[in-house]
């Protein structure tokens, strides 16, 4: 079964660290620049996500995450470029449009901004698997009923989709049409869903029942199987993210007398 | 104390349960008792009560589904209806339908999965291992431990879910027909854990439409027939009623086949009820004429 | 829906709740993964949670919501975890309404259907003005978006209509859809996740 889960096990460093540490870094690299009010600080950040992304060799898995808001992207630039209120300055006259400096440079600063959102979650979620991530949060104290939460999601969906491509089948050997004009589509949708809808949730009595007699509401102290994430680099990789935090903010103070 | 065999492991007085939102008794003023070790095997027609009961030994009736209930069960002295769900799962452990429902959906491995239980009761890990280790070993599927769960065969997760049970060591196990779902392959491969269950002197409740297997694996039968206990009694004298279809029971083959002969056990005045029964009794008549 | 039992802001979840979350999650992602196998306009990608709310309540809608987007975020698109604010803001209007009695009849699911819609509009658009300078990458969304600043119209009220176009019908489908999937559910289902802790007594 495919996970939908893009973490890959590639033996580096950023596999062996705690998810909190990665976790940490993400909060860092998006409040810096924001502290420090300069764009410069994320394509810091970017360049610096890239590189750790490299050595862990899971940069190209960032491929399909960055295409998913590359399209966005590219109509913020086109309509930023061409639209926005307060363009004056024309660069690029394409037949009957123009492009303008203040669009497109406003526009610059979403796409870093996005790119920085997006490659320093991809320091996490290419290289911690889920359920560790989860799990050290339980034993930081979070609820492991909540945790349980989380984790099953990222089975039933891929169990949902196998569920949905049986049902898609089914119903055109039985002669529906998916494919035609607006409505017709429209109305295939609802017996394509419903029937998994409807699974799904009768399904969730049962696993509930399971769940509970396997001491899913015992109030002692859970233990576990598989050891904690963590290594030794983890320490100073979060007392050193503290500090870089630290002195941005100590540098704004001090910019501002 | 000594422990003895005259103290039942299980009592059960005048129990009644009416689901939320319905306006009928699902059990209606059972009563009955069981020994340690012994095989009882249930047996009825749908909605006669057989799920609900096995829910009721469990706990989940009433701990999970409300409703309004009535009577007690005491397992050991200890009355299900006052304790907690996760305190009892340490004593009474249940087997549901359908084996994929039971798959908890949050571990990446078969290991991992039976430990599930384990962990949420706060098990030390090298016992933790020690317990998984056996029962994986008792089912037979140690071979499936790095697997993904949703990845085995229905017979297999079937048995996975019931290692995951029997891990947290319980005294009694109900099944409530763990075979219905799965191909035939599959459900000899379950009947067969079953049967070791058995053997290791845990109590055991099973529902289950086979009743060639009921009645060569029990030592006793519940006949249930809306919400109301109609006997119990041992598998022989259950299947030699003549009342058996209005229950909407069949017998076994073999007891339909010794009933055209009318080939009875003269000590018992019942049918055979398994091949090697009837076999002894032939082989006994002949040796008589 | 019905009112025995469990108050509406409860913060206690048994297990069947709980395990309510996951699957709606699932059947939020289904939902968007037919919509574009049938290329469909909409993204009817919040079914799961408005049933959740439906179901059990404003807090597990608004719950639903959350844990949909963060896990979103945690797999394909980290930007969504930050529109986990407006899934949030419908699971707690579509539970609150429901609760009133606003899922009763079509007619009355479709006011909800426009209540919510108005507010995951008036959530989602800030977001839309923060990350994206006020676009939502919706075609004929950002064309209204487009016209509108053409005609000197304020970014704010341009992002705005964007997402009125863009979130409007989207959201009228996914509670007409809700509404028809509820009214069909066994009763003792929907009873597992509204019932209260007491247990009647049989006894004489």
């Amino acid at each position: 079964m495919k996970s939908i889960s893009l973490y890959e096990e590639k033996g580096s460093l950023l596999n062996k660290m705690a998810p909190e540490s990665k976790i940490l870094y993400i909060v860092v690299a998006l409040l810096l620049p924001v502290i420090m009010g300069s764009k410069w600080v994320s394509v810091g950040f970017i360049v610096f996500s890239a590189c750790l992304l490299l050595i862990s060799k899971v940069l190209r898995k960032t491929v399909p995450i960055l295409s998913i808001s590359g399209f966005v992207l590219l109509t913020v630039v086109i309509i930023q470029g061409i639209f926005r209120a307060g363009n004056v300055t024309p660069v690029l006259t394409v037949g009957p449009v123009s492009f303008y400096e203040e669009g497109l440079y406003f526009a610059l600063g979403i796409v870093i901004n996005v790119l920085n959102i997006l490659l320093s979650f991809c320091v996490l979620i290419l290289t911690a698997k889920p359920s560790d991530i989860v799990e050290n949060f339980v034993r930081k104290g979070f609820s492991s009923r909540f945790g349980y939460v989380f984790i099953s999601v990222f089975q039933i969906i891929p169990q949902m989709t196998e569920t949905m491509s049986t049902i898609t089948d089914a119903q055109r050997s039985r002669g529906m049409e998916t494919e035609g004009n607006l409505l017709v589509r429209i109305k295939a949708f609802i017996p394509l869903i419903s029937p998994v809808v409807m699974s799904s949730l009768i399904n969730t009595k049962e696993r509930a029942l399971a769940l509970e007699v396997r001491g899913f509401n015992a109030k002692n102290k859970k233990t576990f199987l598989n050891d904690e994430k963590k290594c030794g680099a983890d320490r100073y990789v979060q007392l050193g993210m503290l500090i870089l935090l630290a002195a941005g903010i100590v540098w704004r103070i001090a910019g501002w007398k | 104390m000594e422990m003895s065999t005259k103290h039942p492991k299980i009592i059960v007085e005048n129990l009644k349960y009416k689901y939320l939102a319905t306006d009928f008794l699902a059990l209606d003023g059972i009563s009955f008792s069981v020994e340690q070790g012994e095989f009882i095997g249930i047996i009825g027609k749908n909605d006669s009560g057989k799920s609900t009961l096995c829910q009721a030994i469990a706990g989940l009736v009433p701990n999970f589904y409300k409703g309004a209930y009535g009577g007690r069960i005491l397992i050991d002295e200890l009355e299900v209806k006052n304790v907690d769900l996760d305190e009892l799962c340490k004593k009474v452990g249940i087997v549901f339908q359908n084996p994929f429902n039971q798959v908890t959906g949050s571990k990446l491995t078969v290991y991992e999965e039976i430990a599930f239980g384990l962990e949420n009761l706060g098990i030390e890990r090298q016992e933790m291992i020690h317990r998984i280790d056996e029962a994986m070993e008792l089912l037979d599927i140690m071979k499936y431990k790095d697997r993904e769960p949703f990845d085995l065969s229905g017979g297999q997760m079937q048995r996975m879910a019931i290692a995951g049970i029997i891990a947290m060591q319980p005294e009694v196990i109900v099944l409530d027909e763990p075979t219905s779902q799965l191909d035939p392959q599959g459900r000899e491969e379950v009947y067969q854990a079953v049967q070791k269950l058995s053997k290791k002197g845990i109590t055991i409740f099973m529902v289950e439409h086979n009743v060639e297997k009921i009645a060569s694996y029990s030592d006793r039968v519940l006949l249930l027939d809306g919400g109301k206990l109609i006997d119990f009694d041992t598998p022989q004298r259950i299947f030699s009623r003549e009342d058996l279809d209005t229950y909407g029971v069949e017998p076994p083959a073999f007891t339909k086949i010794c009933r055209e002969l009318n080939l009875k056990n003269a000590e018992t005045g019942c049918y055979p009820v398994t091949l090697e029964e009837a076999y002894d009794l032939l082989s006994k008549e002949k040796r008589g004429m | 829906m019905s009112k025995n039992g469990k108050s509406l802001w409860s913060l206690k979840f048994n297990t069947a709740t709980l395990v309510l979350i996951p699957a709606a999650i699932g059947i939020n992602y289904l939902g968007k993964l037919f919509a574009g196998a049938l290329k469909l306009p909409l993204w009817l990608d919040a079914i799961g949670t408005c049933l959740a709310a439906v179901l059990a309540g404003p807090i597990v809608g608004a719950l639903c919501g959350a844990a949909n987007n963060i896990i979103y975020g945690l797999t394909m698109d980290p930007i969504s975890t930050v529109y986990a604010l407006t899934n949030i803001a419908i699971g707690l209007v579509v539970g609150v309404l429901s609760y009133k009695g606003f899922m009763k009849n079509i007619k009355l699911s479709l006011v909800t259907a426009i209540i919510v819609g108005f507010v995951a509009v008036v959530v989602s658009t800030p977001l839309n003005m923060i990350f994206w300078g006020g676009t939502t990458g919706n075609i004929w969304g950002d064309a209204v978006y487009a016209w509108a600043l053409a005609q000197n119209i304020p970014v704010f009220i341009a992002s705005f209509l964007d997402e009125v176009i863009v979130d409007l019908p989207d959201k009228i489908a996914v509670i007409l859809i809700v509404f028809g999937i509820s009214k069909s559910l066994p009763k003792s289902l929907v009873a597992l996740y509204q019932s209260g802790d007491t247990i009647e007594s049989l006894d004489d």
